[in-house]
């Protein structure tokens, strides 16, 4: 009888301990049982997956035995610990690759906004070109015209002045901004002298004012040049002051396709 | 006492034995000091609820080191290294969280203008 007491005594003891030791069991048991098997986890964090086994194989072990509750609890505590690390990590993985996605996202967006922005500026350059243009410019039955007076040559030559450098260059951000338009530059003279210098003189600075242009980077296909001499004058040839106005350079432009009227 | 008495007496002071003898688990305590450092390398703090777990658990096992339990100590350090490297990975995730958080803001800020644009 009194052995009896003596082996059941640590039994009860075993039973009360192990009420704990089977709880934490069962929540390890759970843990590993939903790592064991994602294949995001096992990819993530395969060692700790393994020692989540390896500790709760330990933990059931222990169980098989009386006395060791406490190593029990202990290595299912460790099994669940291991396995919510494994959890942990893959998050932690999903979470980078996320931030990769979402960074090229960022930069594609921040340079689709540059350009955006650029585009806007450039459109807004653009409509105010196309107003300057359009106040330096005549519209006439040949389309949009823009006059150099003679003021910008050099008397009785074909040598640009200084002074034409803010109106020609003006042209040039014109034309860079429309980049499908071509003109066609027109000399004309007044009616002193020979007709056959005349006509060589305007040809000449039509000319100049397409070297001009070229050297700033206009493609000298999106020009034509033509001399016209004393024909077509703007006003009579009676007066200094009429013959000065006759003496010019005209720009015609074509429209926004490229298309130019014909020449006189 | 009887024989079988003796024989249970017998078993329980090799039991005992087997306790005392266990090492100190020093190489355990290093590692987990170890964890518990590279927990905080990375931001953590005793608001992270497994660090502050980790921390009072190596305060115990050291305290159980002092009483001659080596084995409740090895237990506590094996326990508290764990706690604290889930720590660091909660820290870590969290992190993450937050950068994917600031990420998504500026995503949505980014579309916006370019619709404003649009």
């Amino acid at each position: 009888m009194k052995s009896l007491f003596w082996m059941l005594l640590p039994l009860s003891l075993v039973g009360c301990a192990s009420q704990e030791a089977s709880e934490a069991l069962a929540r390890a048991e759970a843990a590993y049982l939903s790592v064991k098997d994602d294949s995001d986890v096992l990819r993530a964090a395969p060692k700790d997956v393994v020692r989540s086994g390896e500790s709760l194989g330990r933990a059931e072990r222990f169980a098989g035995y009386w006395g060791s509750a406490d190593d029990v609890a202990h290595y299912a505590y460790l099994s669940e610990r291991y396995a919510q690390i494994a959890r942990e990590h893959t998050d932690l993985v999903e979470g980078q690759a996320r931030q990769t996605r979402l960074t090229m996202e960022r930069d594609r967006l921040r340079l689709a906004l540059q350009e955006a922005r650029l585009l806007t500026a450039e459109q807004q350059g653009r409509w105010l070109e196309d107003q300057m243009m359009a106040l330096a410019a005549t519209e006439t039955d040949r389309g949009l015209v823009m006059t150099l007076g003679d003021v910008l040559f050099q008397a009785g030559s074909a040598q640009l002045s200084p002074s034409a450098n803010r109106t020609l260059l003006r042209l040039v951000r014109f034309l860079n901004l429309n980049p499908k338009r071509t003109i066609r530059i027109e000399g004309y003279s007044d009616n002193r002298g020979q007709a056959a210098q005349n006509l060589e003189l305007s040809r000449l600075r039509a000319q100049a004012v397409a070297d001009f242009l070229a050297d700033l980077g206009i493609d000298p296909a999106r020009m034509i040049v033509q001399g016209y001499g004393e024909q077509y004058p703007l006003t009579e040839n009676a007066s200094a002051r009429g013959r000065a106005q006759n003496r010019r350079v005209e720009i015609v432009f074509s429209d926004a396709q490229g298309t130019l009227a014909p020449s006189r | 006492m009887n024989h079988r008495n003796a024989l249970f007496l017998l078993t329980a002071c090799t039991l005992l034995v087997a306790c005392a003898t266990d090492p100190v688990p020093d190489e355990q305590l290093r590692l987990t000091r170890q964890a518990i450092e590279q927990a905080e390398a990375v931001g953590g703090t005793d608001e992270v609820a497994e660090l502050a777990l980790a921390r009072n658990k190596t305060a115990q096992a050291e305290a159980a080191v002092q009483d001659g339990d080596n084995k409740r100590a090895r237990l506590l350090a094996e326990q508290a290294e764990l706690d604290a490297r889930l720590a660091e990975a909660k820290v870590l995730t969290q992190k993450s969280d937050e950068q994917i958080a600031e990420l998504t803001r500026r995503i949505a800020r980014l579309r916006q203008q370019l619709g404003d644009l649009q």
